[in-house]
């Protein structure tokens, strides 16, 4: 039990102070200690972090309520298996992206701030894993929102605080969209704890049927803002590219992903596959990824700057999760929740790559970086392999988890969509591949002309390329050894279906 | 007979014959004759209305102890004593307040006159009230007529003349409308004694002979006197008479004069014709949607005017139209509610006359609004004054203007056909009411930078704000107390019947 | 009991401006002390009530003015007891600043009392009487700059309410003809056997009367005058026109409803889908304006006028539950509102800015201030943990229990009024501490946090407001025993 709160509280109120002892810009004539200091206190936050939360995910199973917040509201956290694999997830990507920074945001003001919300972030996400209903996980989603939308407009340019604004409007509209949703879901059920297979009243599902399923329609509709599904994912490449590099990764990798969970949580834990198999919801909730992971790619591919292309890349893979969630079988989901992982690492690394050769070379556009791979071999090589992998050519995590979704919407037996999920997937694959790779072919191969004389080894400081290098193996070793998740995932795929 | 049973005749004849003492007399004295006769009409209305609440019942006095039908007869009840009692104390306190002004307005050599034409003015409102005779009542009318046209005219400035004149034609019309009906009355029934006609009337109505002459005859009647006490659309003349003579004329004119047609007017209903009879025509119906009207478009013009004696002027029209529509409804609650309004329209009325003189006179004697801006800073006991008449006249609890809304309002709930139409229209004219005198009220709190015209200190004006101060308690009595007078009303009108 | 404290701040207010005070200070404790008197009488009153219905008046007939204290009174007394000593000391710092010291505070304390009237007011003349007189000692309070505007603005205020008090003036007819007393009664006081073909007639005069009384409580289309009314001093925004004179429209619609026509004679009518629609709308609407406009006082005036309407859309429910979430908004909303405008107020005390786009970079000069507004932005936003979403949970269950597609509607109407308010609120608060990149931090060098008698207040409402948002237990038990008409 304190183990749950600890991890979920201490590293908000670390952020807290982290918030009120660095409130002003820091002294210039003190900044190098001022900085020091600053850095080890958040070094040592984040690693107190990471271990409170593998102490939490080792007593799975554990769950309590904090307190009432009426007498139908308890605040409850449970430690489930989708709420570890979304913490592991985590608690690899805030520590290796928040070490990044450390090199990265040297030269931005206000880092105080920004290592403050940082951690207030890392508590609020681990909160939302371990949440045990629905009203404890909508307020660490709301809480979400908030404290990451300073990380957006950290910049301070006018574009940025815009974006910020922009990511603020739409995440809370989803949120609200949800929350009509919990409100139903809350009268038609007699608890709001998750369960697997679903919470909702046998009466009333006979009774309110067809307005229980436009709820639920809402609520993955408002949730889906946060994963970027269409029609609401227009502030995805705003805001993500804004961000600073090490922000962007960990938007792209984790918050996303909280959207995932919550779909996950309320199609699985709270409406129940029993109930929403079959359903017009089902369809056009199939309709909509698809349409998103198209639709991303090609976004994806005319777009000429790094950071969003890697941005609307991040639309388009995660409505595949959400497309393996949709589809609602067994091999599908495993797919989905793999793709979870996977893509976290990836897209993480991905963002970390495109910060680091930004942090050097200032340039933004693809076509400016012919010849980066002679500059930065390591950076490159490093984003080659997961490019690879965000690909699915094996043997890395992508190309797993792709074949369990499309191997699951094909044995699925849908109308049209078992057959045209995995096709759409494999043009997606292709226009992956279109748009990654340019960078590597351009940078590791810039042409006979390319100036070799003005060519000098600019490849960054440990710092920053240890946690590139470290999330780079591990999405290979998923790919590698996939046994180990699967194995896991098995669990929670048995239980709610 | 008990000698208080002379009362009503030697209250008429004394101010009678002191009108024509007063020619003769000085101006002064002729002002403490006027001071004194009222006084003295007064204490003998309040000891009548004390013998009737007393006896309980109402008498019929001989003059000259000849018999119908060549007699004249006087006829006393509570209503009437109460009636003249109230009109007593209004008209002093008018003559009070205004005296000021009377030395600035009119001539030197005129005073005297002013006095005769008040003192005239006053016997003719008594005989009004008392008489037992149409004819006599006509007699009356018209003496009636002649003073307050003498009244109006007695400042010679501008418009008065004009104003005279229009005020002339119009009530030589309701006059010659008047004497027609009543003419025909003598033709359908040989009587001109009120009782007598009753019996008669009820004869032919039983009998159903000469319905349509008698319908005629009525209406006659009945449009002679709304002409006379300026009921929409008949009004035109009223706004300048009111707003252009001296103040105490305008005080007396708007709360008196028409009150005594409209006293004359209900005698009618109940000793002429008969409450029931008069109901089954569809005269009632007439005046109750012009009271209707007369409630929204006073109130409208109201509105438009930009001159404060004006405004209140047009005031009077909507207020007269409450009465008519308390006839209209056509039950005795709203008869008793129109009565109540005669009383508090009357002391509102003229308390806000004499009011807004004395808020004009610290403005340079400009009665535009603009000018008047602040007005209320400079003379405090109008401001208020002017202040708490406003609330009653907007219906304000504590004021007696709430009353006789609550009076109105719930007479016309009885009565389903006019309930909607009374109630919405009662609604619309207060909004009315509020805003002009609202704004009015505002606009006089509302300090200027530069005090442009100086104040006045109470020992200036010791007996204005004494009048105005018993005018205010007028006002609340009627607002706090009111069941005993109500309970008055309906006694009276039990014994009209 | 009843008529000492509607007395007491009466007699203190009119002293104020009798007595000679000759230093400052002894007019702030002379005052503060008869407020906080007054609100521990209330309290007491409050704890030890008796049934019994103390008769002051006979009016006329069978009309009389007469105090009880029942539930609603509590709820509402309770409320306005509470927050008026705090709004007095934010008062006479806030003042310090204006002229007519003596005018306001004799007004303001005089409002008060009257407020009070109108709580424990035990049958419908007497709520008006005191809603009545509620405009007239409001309106000074509101022209108090004399200013073009400020006159403008309180003619207009007075246009309203007592054009508003008209209407339902028709509503108190109806009920004294048709009901079998004037008296609050949960349930209402309809008298079956008297409406006979009536009804259709009788839910005109309801809408009419709700839309009368809703006149205060600043429903579309009759809103207009609460943000122009905005021009008055702070304190008075903050309490007058976010507390005590809207929510006494807000009562008094609860009283009109649930005591005198009777949810059950109302529910399921055309009347309730009228009302409620036009609720629905004023909340969107509201908002809608919030966003748009740019001077912070006027901007959270409208905001203002939304979340009131959030109390009506409870109150239209015409169920317990909805009562529950009318009373639970009635309440945190208070909370949440005074604060941010005694935020708002603090601001313009301190750097005389009145303007959104002045905002910039001031959370870091004044941390308490705009920390303190923090709080009741994410807390009108309905973020969970805060006093807002347990009132709009209360709201929305009800709705979503009620059965009703319209309330169903009107959830979602809600939650778009708390996407605006988002965007309304933390606007202001991401320009007070994100000024931009090239922003320049000299510009606010003289801006900082007010002094405590301004800083209290705002702490005091936002320990509640969390308070309310994490433990609101008690108080909602107890507002599901006043809904439920045993108190």
């Amino acid at each position: 039990m304190y183990l749950i709160l600890l991890s979920v509280f201490f590293p908000i109120l670390s952020g807290l102070f982290l918030l009120i002892r660095y409130r002003m810009p820091l002294a210039k004539e003190k900044k190098n200690t001022d900085r020091k200091t600053l850095l080890t206190l958040t070094g040592c936050f984040l690693v107190i972090t990471v271990l409170l939360c593998a102490a939490a995910r080792s007593t799975a199973g554990n769950s309590f309520t904090l307190f009432y917040l009426t007498k139908t509201l308890p605040i409850c956290f449970k430690i489930d298996e989708v709420g570890v694999l979304f913490s592991l997830l985590s608690s690899v990507v805030l520590p290796c992206a928040g070490f990044f920074s450390f090199e990265y945001m040297k030269h931005e003001e206000r880092e105080g701030r920004y290592y403050g919300y940082y951690m207030i972030m890392f508590g609020v996400l681990n909160g939302l894993c371990f949440a045990g209903n629905l009203i404890t996980f909508y307020l660490f989603f709301e809480l979400l929102t908030l404290s990451s939308m300073p990380l957006v407009l950290h910049n301070g340019s006018r574009e940025a605080i815009m974006a910020g604004l922009k990511y603020l409007f739409y995440s809370l509209c989803g949120a609200y969209g949800a929350l009509y949703g919990i409100y139903f879901v809350c009268q038609n059920s007699d608890t709001l704890a998750f369960t697997a297979g679903g919470i909702l009243k046998t009466s009333s599902v006979s009774q309110h049927g067809e307005f229980l399923l436009f709820t639920a329609f809402v609520m993955i509709l408002g949730f889906g803002v946060k994963a970027g599904m269409f029609p609401m994912h227009a502030w995805l490449p705003t805001a993500h590219p804004v961000a600073p590099a090490p922000a962007s990764a960990v938007l792209s990798a984790v918050i996303v992903k909280a959207g995932v969970l919550a779909i996950c949580r309320i199609v699985y834990y709270v409406f129940g596959t029993g109930f929403l198999n079959d359903t017009w919801v089902q369809t056009v909730w199939i309709i909509l990824t698809l349409v998103t992971v198209f639709m991303g790619s090609m976004l994806a591919y005319r777009e000429p700057v790094l950071k969003k292309r890697l941005a609307y890349s991040t639309v388009s893979q995660i409505s595949y999760i959400l497309f393996g969630l949709a589809v609602m079988d067994a091999d599908s989901l495993t797919g989905s929740l793999l793709h979870v992982l996977a893509h976290g690492f990836i897209k993480a690394t991905l963002f970390l790559c495109a910060g680091a050769i930004i942090y050097k070379t200032g340039k933004t556009r693809v076509d400016e970086l012919r010849g980066i791979g002679k500059e930065m071999p390591l950076t490159m090589w490093c984003y080659t392999f997961v490019s690879l992998g965000l690909i699915g050519i094996p043997p890395t995590g992508g190309f797993i988890s792709k074949w369990y979704l499309s191997v699951g919407s094909l044995k699925s037996g849908l109308p049209i969509f078992s057959v045209l999920g995995p096709v759409i997937l494999l043009i997606s694959a292709l226009l992956t591949a279109g748009y990654l790779l340019p960078l590597t072919i351009n940078g590791f191969f810039p042409g006979a002309d390319y100036d070799y004389t003005k060519l000098q080894k600019q490849e960054p400081c440990k710092l920053m390329t240890v946690p590139i290098l470290f999330m780079t193996v591990l999405s290979l070793l998923i790919g590698l050894f996939p046994d180990a998740v699967t194995d896991y995932l098995a669990n929670i795929v048995s239980a709610v279906l | 007979m008990n000698f208080i049973c002379n009362f009503p005749f030697f209250s008429i004849l004394l101010s009678l014959f002191s009108g024509t003492v007063c020619s003769i007399l000085p101006a002064k004295a002729a002002k403490a004759v006027n001071r004194i006769v009222i006084l003295t009409t007064g204490i003998l209305s309040a000891v009548l209305l004390v013998y009737l609440l007393d006896t309980g019942e109402s008498f019929i006095y001989r003059m000259g102890h000849f018999p119908a039908p060549w007699g004249n007869e006087i006829r006393a009840g509570v209503l009437e004593a109460g009636m003249a009692l109230f009109f007593c104390v209004i008209m002093y306190l008018s003559m009070a307040g205004g005296a000021h002004k009377l030395y600035g307005e009119v001539v030197e050599s005129k005073h005297n006159l002013y006095y005769i034409l008040v003192n005239l003015l006053l016997s003719s409102l008594l005989a009004l009230i008392y008489t037992n005779d149409m004819f006599t009542a006509y007699v009356f009318v018209e003496i009636n007529t002649i003073s307050a046209c003498g009244l109006i005219m007695i400042r010679q400035v501008g418009r008065t003349i004009e104003a005279a004149v229009r005020y002339m034609i119009m009530s030589l019309l309701g006059s010659g409308l008047l004497l027609f009906g009543l003419c025909i009355m003598y033709d359908l029934t040989g009587h001109l004694l009120m009782s007598n006609i009753k019996e008669s009337v009820s004869l032919l109505v039983v009998t159903g002979e000469y319905q349509i002459p008698l319908i005629v005859s009525v209406a006659l009647m009945c449009i002679g006197l709304c002409i006379k006490s300026a009921l929409f659309p008949f009004h035109a003349w009223l706004p300048d008479a009111y707003g252009y003579s001296t103040v105490s004329s305008a005080a007396i004119l708007s709360s008196l004069v028409s009150k005594g047609y409209i006293f004359l007017l209900i005698k009618m209903i109940y000793r002429v014709i008969g409450f029931d009879i008069f109901n089954s025509t569809r005269i009632i119906d007439m005046l109750f949607v012009f009271g209707l009207m007369g409630m929204i478009f006073g109130s409208l013009s109201a509105i438009k005017e930009n001159d404060i004696r004006r405004m209140i002027a047009f005031s009077s029209v909507a207020q007269i139209g409450y009465i008519y529509m308390g006839f209209g409804i056509g039950t005795q609650t709203g008869m008793v509610a129109s009565i109540f309004h005669i009383l508090s329209h009357a002391a509102t009325k003229s308390l806000l006359f004499i009011a807004a003189i004395g808020l004009t006179d610290v403005s340079g004697g400009s009665r535009r609004f603009v000018d008047l801006t602040g007005a209320a800073y400079r003379n405090k006991w109008a401001g208020v004054a002017f202040t708490v008449g406003s609330l009653s006249m907007v219906g304000v609890p504590l004021f007696s203007g709430f009353i006789s809304k609550l009076l109105f309002a719930q007479a016309a709930v009885q009565v389903e056909g006019k309930m909607l139409a009374s109630l919405i229209v009662l609604g619309i004219s207060t909004v009315l009411n509020a805003i002009y005198f609202m704004k009015t009220v505002i606009r006089i709190y509302t300090s200027t930078q530069e005090d442009a015209y100086a104040g006045i200190t109470f020992k200036s004006m010791k007996a204005y704000a004494v009048v105005l101060l018993f005018f205010i308690l007028l006002n609340v009595i009627l607002g706090v107390s009111s069941q005993p007078i109500v309970d008055m009303i309906e006694q009276g009108l039990v014994m009209f019947a | 009991m009843v008529i000492t404290v509607i007395l007491i701040p009466i007699i203190a207010g009119i002293l104020v401006p009798a007595l000679p005070f000759r230093k400052r200070w002894l007019k702030e404790v002379f005052l503060e002390t008869a407020v906080v008197v007054n609100s521990i009488l209330v309290w007491y009153l409050l704890l030890h009530h008796s049934d019994s219905t103390f008769l002051l008046a006979h009016f006329t007939g069978n009309l009389n003015i007469s105090f009880h204290v029942d539930g609603m009174s509590m709820v509402f007394a309770g409320l306005v007891s509470f927050l008026w000593p705090f709004a007095t000391l934010y008062a006479f710092e806030y003042m310090t600043k204006e002229n007519h010291e003596n005018v306001f505070f004799l007004f303001y304390t005089l409002t008060y009392g009257v407020t009070l009237g109108i709580a424990f007011a035990a049958n419908l003349l007497t709520m008006y009487f005191f809603y009545e007189l509620l405009t007239l000692v409001t309106v000074p309070l509101v022209m108090h700059t004399l200013t073009r505007e400020a006159v403008l603005a309180s003619r207009k205020y007075f246009y309203y309410s007592l054009g508003g008090a008209a209407f339902a003036f028709i509503g108190l007819i109806m009920i004294i003809v048709y009901g079998s007393t004037t008296a609050f009664i949960p349930g209402g006081v309809l008298d079956v056997d008297k409406i006979g073909e009536q009804t259709n007639i009788l839910l005109l005069v309801y809408v009419m009367a709700f839309m009368g009384f809703g006149v205060k409580a600043a429903v579309c289309p009759f809103n207009s005058w609460l943000p122009q009314a905005g021009v008055a001093p702070t304190p008075v925004t903050a309490l007058l026109h976010a507390v005590a004179v809207v929510k006494s429209g807000a009562f008094a619609i609860i009283r009109l409803t649930y005591y005198s026509f009777g949810a059950d004679f109302l529910r399921g009518t055309w009347a309730q889908t009228v009302v409620m629609g036009i609720v629905m709308f004023t909340t969107v609407y509201g908002c809608s304006r919030a966003v748009k406009e740019t001077h912070i006082k006027r901007r959270l005036a409208y905001s203002t006028i939304s979340n009131l309407s959030y109390i009506l859309f409870g109150v239209t429910i015409m169920t317990p539950l909805g009562l529950v979430g009318a009373l639970s908004h009635l309440v945190f909303h208070a909370f949440m509102k005074i604060s941010s405008f005694f935020c708002a107020g603090a601001v313009m005390h301190q750097t005389r800015r009145h303007y959104v786009h002045e905002l910039n970079g001031l959370g870091y000069k004044m941390p308490c201030v705009f920390g303190i507004f923090t709080v009741s932005s994410l807390a009108l936003m309905g973020v969970p943990g805060l006093a807002g979403f347990i009132s709009k949970w209360n709201l929305a269950t009800a709705a979503a229990a009620s059965g009703t597609p319209l309330a169903w509607g009107g959830i979602a109407c809600l939650l778009v009024s708390a996407l605006l308010t988002a965007i309304y609120m933390l606007g202001m608060v991401v320009r007070a501490f994100f000024p931009g990149k090239d922003f320049d931090y000299d510009t606010v060098a003289d801006a900082e946090d007010p002094g405590w008698k301004m800083l209290l207040p705002l702490f005091v409402f936002t320990v509640f407001i969390v308070l309310f948002g994490l433990r609101s237990q008690p108080l909602v038990n107890f507002f599901y025993d006043v809904a439920g008409g045993i108190l």
